[in-house]
């Protein structure tokens, strides 16, 4: 079968189908669909709900997880959490973090998707430039902490280059901009990789139907380029949004959150309740909270999706 | 229509394979369980700690080798992984009821393991193994119940890099807070980029505040406890803290000590970068082997001018518990009996470059090497001094203060509202 | 004075050359110095001030990695894992995706939202009641224990991004198989799988990336050095006393290079202008 013979048909019938028996086939196709989705129903259900009901079990307890005698405590922890200054300096922070950084890692991609893409340059440099560029992606969050403390040190190569000495990390005020700007190194390869995918699948006919029309580059780039990337750049924002707002490991062992609060994000907030307080009803409060908020976010992205349709 | 239908089945039995194949996989992992005990009695016993990827490569299994040999009907199953994750795999260990039968502790974490009731009492279980707990150096108790031994110690002396303090016309290693601030100011001033000390006040691994802080109050006999509360306001701590506070003021501190890490601490002084720390006597091998022309030595912490009473040193412990759960208790117990015998701990000090924890043990390098001769007079002319060990949430309480510095050496408050600060969240835990 | 048109294609050119310089700057800088470390003694790499190369160049860091046979077993769990999980996942996503987005059915929005919302709980928070879980299921220790978690780490991503995907390509495309009087398995392989791989290869890509940088659950659902993975085998290299400095950067290079090679394999896809072609007949 090739693709060719899928032209064949009307699309007016194609979207409007002709067969009789809708209510039937719709049945059918709910049916199908829940067919589709059962290994990862299956799946979420055991290994991902399962847990997510457990934490938002202990957030309405006390003494949970070690001791037996723990308590049903209705709403005490979310008062606990909610009135603590340190987890409103902790949302401040990562609201902070994860904005920048998504909008940064938004810019950066696309921008380094398009070049990548240009057909100005010849095949074998832009394997060349895609190789390079794809590099922050391959390392573990360890790993680009250790460097970039290295890297940003007092006596580091940064300082050392810039005929500074600069305590990027250490100081109370450079601090929240440096760790953002790291995260930012690591995380715009995967914007870049999805949109550089995204960008094969806009027929040429429509830059080129553009052109016809006079479009130049930039009218082309916000005229074709960004409609049709829409759906991908959503899921992407969407994504990124909510996994930085979950980056710990990066910050933990760059600053651990200091110097004294100022990098402090609802992770290592979390963490530090559930491991260094051993106060695990507080650190499950926590969490459900921030599922709450990007419930929020989830229920905006569906909304987007079915505007869409 | 057939075709539809023949699709339709054909979806259901992918669905159907890929569910399978994912329930197969699943089950395909049951069978694996921990220790366990065979027919014939014997038992396996498992042993979670950080050591033997610290120690040289396999010297720590062969020691654990002659155990088994000494106790045929034990085996002892490694459970190794990096220091930093250790406490959260303890703890995650605890909650599902498969904690390890031995672990390696921290005096840090031993209060919460003890009042979260995972940790056994091991008086008991010592006297059952027939051990003779009167040759233990020390043991770390809670509410009047031992739940950690010290197995080996890792004391903190001052290091200073004889060099830099020549050049700077500092003759000897300063013995009191006037004397070491000279020296620092002195070390700063050279031609270089040079610091006169290096204090890390990492909040993530926040132990700098044990080591490289509460030291100095120690070193002057002080305290920051007062019938086992939280005393951080007295004049012990208040001067200690004064201190630092100067040396911040003149400049003589190391850039980027809000985020620096005691490995960071060690680098900047192997590299010749700062003139005097505050360090593990561990890390004796590790500067030589880094850096070999490197003239340094090791001197008591320095204390408070006129004071002429016992130092307080700071030390680190690879402590050693039992699992509450643990349904081989007694075999637990032969092996930690094992690893406090006279023998053993002086072999393991010796691997590890530290302070054995049995009084009988002397390790091999206190003969053989004069830096560690040093050490082991300074251990024994003061005492093991670390307030730190046996308090609930001691890294927190760590954490709390270091922040509470953090901000005063800012600017953002003065040092004595900082402790009085940090002394009101101390009050909260306690 | 107007520029011809050769012109103004070489100044866009001399523009597009100039911007990738200077990303690549950005982007490969920091991990030049990566590479320059792990050739470097550990005191050399503090040194200032600093140099490319150094005096005690050699590959000793290389050589300790690549001769320990406990590390090279983090290699080969890290890739097995790595890998099925990568396959694993792609293949329920697929799946999901196409019903999401060619699919009308309710509870679809419920759905997509818990799919959205599960990968917000901190992980951390998530550690203590899934490790109670993992062990009662008898999948503690074991590759599959691994395997399915990390499949639960990556599926909300994998089919989200395949979802955005396939919501790019044209509805007509399938529904015109279906039509046609194949059913929706066909259409989905036969026609849509095909345009989709650029799609495909990308997610695969970061999923892969994802299992092989994962260190936490690694650390906790394993036991045994046998099931233990690169992440664990380097921070094992940071110890509590002092970092093997080049010895880890070492292995994170060793480790990245077999999925940059991947990567360089695998990017013909997103070059060769396959769908476009396919899409605009």
């Amino acid at each position: 079968m090739s693709l060719r013979t899928f032209t064949a048909p009307d699309p007016e019938t194609l979207v409007k189908g002709s067969r009789p028996s809708t209510k039937r086939r719709q049945l059918r196709r709910a049916g199908e669909s829940y067919g589709f989705l059962a290994p990862t129903l299956l799946l979420l259900l055991v290994l991902m709900i399962v847990p997510i009901v457990m934490v938002i079990g202990y957030s309405f307890q006390d003494n949970v997880i070690l001791k037996s005698s723990s308590e049903f405590t209705g709403i005490a922890n979310y008062v606990t959490v909610l009135t603590d200054p340190g987890f409103w300096k902790a949302t401040g922070n990562t609201l902070y973090f994860s904005v920048i950084s998504v909008a940064a890692h938004l810019v950066l991609g696309l921008t380094f998707a398009m070049l990548l893409n240009s057909r100005l340059i010849s095949a074998p440099s832009r394997a060349f430039f895609r190789a390079l560029y794809v590099l922050p992606w391959l390392f573990t969050a360890a790993v680009i902490a250790v460097l970039w403390r290295m890297l940003l040190s007092p006596n580091g190569i940064v300082n050392f280059m810039l005929d500074t000495d600069v305590e990027w990390l250490a100081s109370p005020q450079l601090a929240l901009g440096t760790v953002t700007f790291i995260n930012i190194w690591a995380g715009y390869p995967f914007f870049m990789v999805s949109l550089l995918a995204g960008l094969q699948g806009i027929p040429q006919d429509l830059h080129e139907a553009a052109s016809i029309d006079g479009a130049g580059p930039v009218q082309r780039f916000w005229n074709v380029t960004i409609p049709q990337l829409r759906p991908i750049i959503v899921s992407l924002l969407l994504l990124d949004l909510i996994w930085t707002s979950q980056q710990f490991a990066l910050i933990w062992l760059t600053t651990g959150g200091g110097p004294i609060d100022v990098t402090e994000m609802l992770s290592t907030y979390t963490y530090k309740l559930a491991f260094a307080n051993y106060d695990f009803s507080l650190a499950a409060t926590a969490a459900v909270l921030v599922l709450l908020l990007s419930m929020v976010l989830a229920v905006l992205y569906v909304r987007h999706q079915k505007a869409r349709d | 229509m057939p075709t539809h239908r023949r699709m339709r089945n054909r979806a259901v039995l992918f669905t159907g394979l890929v569910t399978a194949a994912a329930s197969v996989v699943a089950l395909t992992g049951c069978g694996s369980s921990s220790g366990s005990e065979s027919a014939d009695g014997n038992v396996t016993i498992e042993f979670a700690q950080w050591w033997e990827p610290e120690l040289p490569d396999g010297e720590f299994r062969a020691m654990i080798d002659k155990f088994e040999e000494a106790n045929p009907e034990v085996t002892v199953e490694l459970v190794s992984g990096p220091y930093a994750s250790t406490k959260e795999q303890l703890f995650a260990g605890a909650a599902s009821g498969t904690m390890p039968d031995v672990v390696g502790l921290d005096g840090a974490w031993v209060s919460d393991f003890a009042e979260q009731g995972v940790i056994a009492d091991l008086t008991p279980l010592l006297d059952e193994a027939g051990f003779d707990d009167s040759q233990l150096v020390s043991q770390v108790q809670v509410e009047d119940k031992t739940y950690m031994v010290p197995v080996v110690n890792f004391v903190y002396p001052m290091f200073t890099n004889d060099d830099l303090l020549s050049q700077a016309g500092v003759t000897a290693p300063p013995e009191t807070r006037t004397e070491f601030a000279d020296a620092a100011k002195k070390v700063s001033d050279l031609d270089g980029d040079a610091s006169g000390w290096v204090l890390p006040l990492s909040l993530e691994a926040p132990n700098g505040v044990q080591n490289d802080v509460m030291s100095w109050a120690w070193a002057s006999g002080g305290s920051m406890l007062k019938d086992g509360q939280p005393d951080l306001t007295n004049d012990d701590v208040t001067s200690a803290v004064d201190f630092i506070g100067g040396l911040w003021d003149d400049g003589v501190i190391a850039p980027g000590s809000f985020t620096m890490k005691e490995q960071d601490k060690v680098e900047e002084f192997t590299n010749g970068r700062v003139g005097m720390m505050i360090d593990s006597l561990a890390h004796i091998n590790l500067i030589r082997e880094t850096n070999p022309d490197l003239n340094f030595s090791i001197s008591a912490v320095p204390a408070e001018d006129g004071y002429s009473g016992e130092r307080g040193i700071p030390y680190a412990s690879w402590g050693i518990g039992v699992a509450e759960n643990s349904e081989h208790k007694e075999a637990a117990a032969k092996l930690v009996s094992f690893l406090m015998s006279e023998e053993t701990n002086s072999e393991l000090s010796t691997m590890a470059n530290a302070f054995p924890g049995n009084t009988g043990s002397v390790p091999a390098f206190v003969e053989d090497d004069d830096l560690f001769k040093k050490a082991f007079d300074i251990y024994q002319a003061g005492y093991p001094a670390n307030e730190f060990v046996g308090l609930p949430v001691a890294e927190e309480l760590m954490r709390q203060l270091g922040a509470q510095l953090q901000a005063a050496l800012d600017g953002q408050q003065s040092l004595t509202e900082a402790l009085e600060k940090a002394q009101t969240e101390w009050e909260g835990e306690f | 004075m107007a520029l011809t048109t050769q012109g103004r294609t070489r100044l866009a050119r001399s523009g597009v050359i100039g911007g990738l310089v200077l990303g690549a700057i950005f982007a490969a800088g920091p991990i030049l110095w990566m590479l320059s470390s792990s050739f470097k003694s550990n005191t050399e790499i503090f040194e200032l001030p600093p140099r490319l190369i150094t005096d005690s160049f050699s590959f000793d860091a290389y050589t300790a990695i690549l001769t320990n046979s406990e590390t090279l077993r983090f290699f080969f769990n890290s890739y097995l894992v790595a890998g099925a999980v990568t396959i694993l996942t792609l293949l329920v996503a697929i799946h999901a995706a196409y019903a999401f987005s060619r699919f009308e059915f309710r509870g679809k929005r419920v759905l997509n939202v818990v799919i959205v919302s599960v990968q917000a709980v901190p992980p951390i928070t998530l550690l203590i009641p899934y490790f109670g879980l993992v062990v009662g299921l008898g999948l503690y220790n074991t590759y599959p224990g691994l395997i399915l978690t990390y499949m639960v780490f990556t599926l909300p991503y994998a089919i989200i991004m395949m979802t955005g995907y396939m919501n790019t390509l044209p509805k007509e495309l399938d529904e015109a198989v279906r039509v046609d009087g194949a059913g929706s398995l066909t259409a989905l392989w036969r026609v849509l799988i095909p345009i989709s791989v650029p799609g495909i290869v990308s997610v695969g890509i970061y999923t892969f990336m994802i299992a092989w940088n994962e260190y936490l659950f690694a650390l906790t659902l394993t036991r045994t050095t046998e099931m233990r993975t690169v992440p664990i085998g380097i921070q094992l290299l940071m110890g509590q006393h002092s970092y093997e400095w080049n010895q880890i950067m070492a292995m994170s290079i060793l480790g990245s290079i077999p999925v940059l090679i991947l990567f360089l394999l695998l990017q013909r896809y997103f070059i060769s202008g396959l769908t476009a072609g396919s899409v605009k007949s």
